[in-house]
């Protein structure tokens, strides 16, 4: 028994280390950049950092990253001035766009497409209308100089605070904990692939067991109806300000209450949907291992702000 | 509890902790703790069927004692027949009811009587519920020809009945291998427990890497085959040859593993079937252990080969089909038996059946030759073939499927369903089977390399595979544990 339990403790660190070394030779997991909270009380990247985001077993969608000297991740950096004509997209991981080439974005096939614009994209993985309102409102200097806003927009999603306060869950990860537990290559393959769901999930159980918390049934917090998330669409429109002559919601219409459509057309909020070119593509737009938009889909998006753009500029 | 859960690992080494300290001293409390683990186990899925387990165990303990003690020969027949009454009722009841149901309404709609089926009820298939009964049934059988005496050890029998390695998908027992086992006292052996360790690596290994990881290739291909050309639909079929064959056989190698922890040896279910080079030799090599109960509690019971020839050929027909039958209550399965039987007939009328019993592909030699490889390949396409029937989910889809090989007869390329590289499944495939090819002469010492650093490396290779191919969204229980 002795020698068993001996040969278990020398083996099991050895082969650990052996699959350690095997993932980081073959690059099978992500770079994390360093997120943090700018002087203004923004939450972003750390500016200045690139790296390869990787998607899926055995590499299946890397992409490259830059995060530039605004903290997002984006081909160029952001000089607005009056005499360019600029657009912002803010939003969450679609425009962030780390399943893509930084150098292929939604904001380069815009430029692509219309000469002499520059496009600006803020996204940052998990922002919501709070995120996006805070964002605009701090940097208010830089957003007076952008001629057109695109902010994205998922009902459901988006509109569940009516305030923007610094997610806890979300700065966690960059605590010292994480950090360390990140730079072991292993650990963050096996929870990208998923194998540590089910020791979390068994973990989470025994914890809610522990606090007689039954996790299946989400708490009376997490249930939102439609009418909260109309006056937190209020409540933060009023506490951050909008500009309606430049400000446009990127959203899809049909996974949007017709009701709040109907609000945002009486009292003139512009919104571009995109759910009428997506959905007639022949083609998918979306990554086969992931639910952001492929390079077609990017495309069609490209197009459809393009097309706004030229016939409101 | 599946064998490749978070579970298991936590349940093995505690159990097997307890059973060499706690419990070492004493046979029947290493005895107790199995049956307890073995319940616990096993209740995982369904406490309910725990009666089922303990119903079937106090009726062949019972008929045991009574085969046993009975003087006349109609007698211990009777008893016998109870036992098999019992089981094959039990599994009748659970397994099959609602199959003769739907068959008789099928049939009488034949002759232009549409009946209603309300005689079809909503019963649930127990776990395990084929293995474990013929594992019982096989102690009666054993007591009955006099091959064991019986056991008055309730204990040791229960056990017999219900350890978990091989309670819910084999290998098949027979009690005159486990009981004595079970009953005399086992002690700790350094290399068993190595060998059990390797086994369970190596189980995990084909059942991650391999059967999970073509799952979904296979699961896409048989869904739409009526989308697809020939190419696809032949990939699909080789890919489930290799998907059942890594999962079942991934299975017995982890149960036969884990019972070597305990010190206990089960027999093995699988000799590298897909390197046989005829039917009869592929029988010898696949799923031994219901292939052998059935050639010693059926075959030789009718007769075997010793009869006449049309008797012989009638009897090979009689064990194919029922094994097909106890594959599932679905003709999928009956038809599958009957192309296995049509192809044996005429390799154990030509009396090539056994022609390979003691030995295998290329002998001693490195390399085999062109005319072994071709064998080996011919017996593998007519083996995928008759998997056809086996994956389908009915005949009509079953010919649907083949009638569109034959009529889309041409190649184009297959695009993973979730965008993976196929190529790495190719080469996945392909070194997988220059490894089996090595170490095809032992089933059970599947990494045999005396260097300390070569085996290092393999488990760290087999491991570092079983992350490649982990797919996180496949259904990851085993085939064979919804028969």
């Amino acid at each position: 028994m002795k020698k068993i339990i001996i040969k278990l403790i020398i083996y099991i660190p050895l082969v650990l280390l052996g699959l350690e070394i095997l993932i980081r030779t073959f690059n099978l997991t992500k770079d994390y950049p360093i997120r943090y909270v700018d002087e203004m009380g923004v939450e972003k990247w750390l500016p200045n950092q690139h790296g390869v985001s990787v998607t899926g077993i055995r590499r299946q969608n890397a992409s490259e990253f830059r995060i530039n000297n605004s903290g997002f991740n984006s081909y160029r950096e952001y000089t607005p001035s009056k005499e360019t004509f600029e657009i912002a997209l803010v939003g969450d991981s679609f425009i962030e766009g780390f399943h893509q080439n930084y150098y292929n974005s939604i904001g380069k096939k815009i430029e692509n497409k219309l000469n002499g614009i520059q496009v600006y994209e803020y996204g940052y993985a998990g922002y919501d209308l709070a995120d996006e309102l805070h964002l605009i409102h701090q940097y208010q200097d830089a957003f007076n100089l952008i001629d057109l806003v695109f902010i994205s927009l998922e009902f459901e999603t988006d509109l569940t605070r009516p305030n923007y306060t610094i997610l806890g869950e979300r700065m966690k990860l960059e605590s010292p904990l994480y950090k360390a537990l990140r730079q072991c290559k292993l650990l963050v393959y096996m929870q990208t692939i998923g194998i540590l769901d089910a020791p979390k999930s068994l973990f989470s159980k025994a914890l809610s067991q522990d606090k007689n918390i039954n996790i299946d049934h989400p708490s009376e917090e997490e249930t939102h109806s439609n009418l909260e998330y109309f006056e937190n669409f209020k409540k933060l429109v009023n506490t951050y300000g909008f500009d309606k002559t430049r400000y446009i919601f990127l959203l899809d219409a049909e996974i949007t209450p017709e009701a709040f459509l109907k609000y945002l057309k009486n009292n003139e909020f512009k919104y571009v949907d995109f759910s009428e070119i997506l959905n007639n593509s022949k083609s998918s737009t979306t990554l086969l291992y992931d639910m952001h938009w492929n390079d077609h889909g990017r495309e069609l998006i490209a197009k459809l702000i393009s097309f706004y753009i030229t016939e409101n500029k | 509890m599946l064998f490749n859960s978070l579970e298991y690992f936590i349940f093995l080494p505690v159990v097997f902790f307890l059973y060499w300290t706690v419990f070492k001293k004493h046979l029947k409390a290493q005895n107790a703790l199995i049956l307890l683990a073995s319940y616990i186990f096993y209740g995982m899925w369904d406490w309910r069927f725990l009666s089922l387990i303990l119903l079937s165990t106090v009726v062949d303990y019972t008929t045991g004692l009574n085969i046993y003690a009975s003087q006349g020969f109609k007698t211990r027949k009777l008893w016998l027949w109870a036992s098999i009454t019992f089981n094959i009722g039990l599994l009748g009841f659970f397994k099959y009811y609602n199959f003769f149901v739907d068959s008789w309404i099928d049939l009488t709609s034949v002759f232009g009587y549409h009946l209603k089926s309300t005689w079809t009820l909503k019963v649930i298939l127990p776990v395990g519920i084929s293995f474990y009964t013929f594992q019982t049934m096989s102690y009666s059988f054993d007591v009955y020809y006099r091959k064991i005496k019986p056991t008055k050890d309730f204990l040791a029998f229960a056990t017999y009945v219900s350890f978990f390695p091989q309670l819910v998908a084999g290998p098949i027992e027979r009690a005159s291998n486990l009981l004595p086992q079970i009953a005399k006292k086992r002690n700790f052996k350094y290399n068993q427990i190595v060998e059990g360790l390797k086994l369970i690596l190596w189980g995990l290994f084909k059942k991650v890497a391999l059967a999970d990881a073509v799952a979904p290739i296979v699961d896409d291909v048989f869904a739409n085959y009526s989308s697809y050309p020939a190419s696809t639909l032949i990939l699909g079929v080789i890919m489930f040859s290799f998907q059942i064959y890594c999962d079942f056989s991934g299975y017995s190698d982890i149960a036969i593993g884990s019972a070597k922890l305990f010190g206990i040896e089960l027999m093995s279910n699988f000799k590298f079937p897909y390197f046989s080079r005829n039917i009869g030799e592929f029988w010898q090599r696949w799923h031994i252990s219901l292939s052998t109960w059935f050639k010693s509690y059926l075959y030789i019971p009718l007769g075997g080969s010793r009869v006449a020839t049309s008797k012989v050929i009638r009897n090979v027909f009689i064990i194919f089909i029922v094994s097909g039958f106890w594959h599932g209550a679905n003709w999928t399965f009956i038809f599958w038996g009957g192309l296995h039987a049509a192809a044996f007939t005429p390799v154990l009328l030509l009396k090539r059946n056994r022609a390979y019993k003691n030995s295998t592909i290329g002998g001693d030699t490195f390399f085999t030759t062109l005319k072994e490889i071709t064998a080996a390949l011919v017996t593998f396409s007519v083996v995928s073939f008759s998997w056809i029937f086996f994956r389908s989910n009915s005949l009509r889809d079953s010919f649907q499927f083949i009638n569109r090989i034959f009529e889309q007869f041409y190649f184009e390329p297959y695009f993973h369903v979730k965008g993976y590289r196929m190529i790495d499944y190719y080469i996945l495939i392909i070194v997988f089977i220059l490894y089996e090819f090595r170490i095809r002469k032992d089933e059970r010492n599947p990494i045999p390399f005396k260097s300390k650093y070569v085996r290092f490396i393999t488990y760290t290779i087999l491991i570092f595979m079983m992350l490649l191919f982990y797919d996180d969204n496949t259904d990851r229980s085993f085939i064979y544990f919804q028969f």
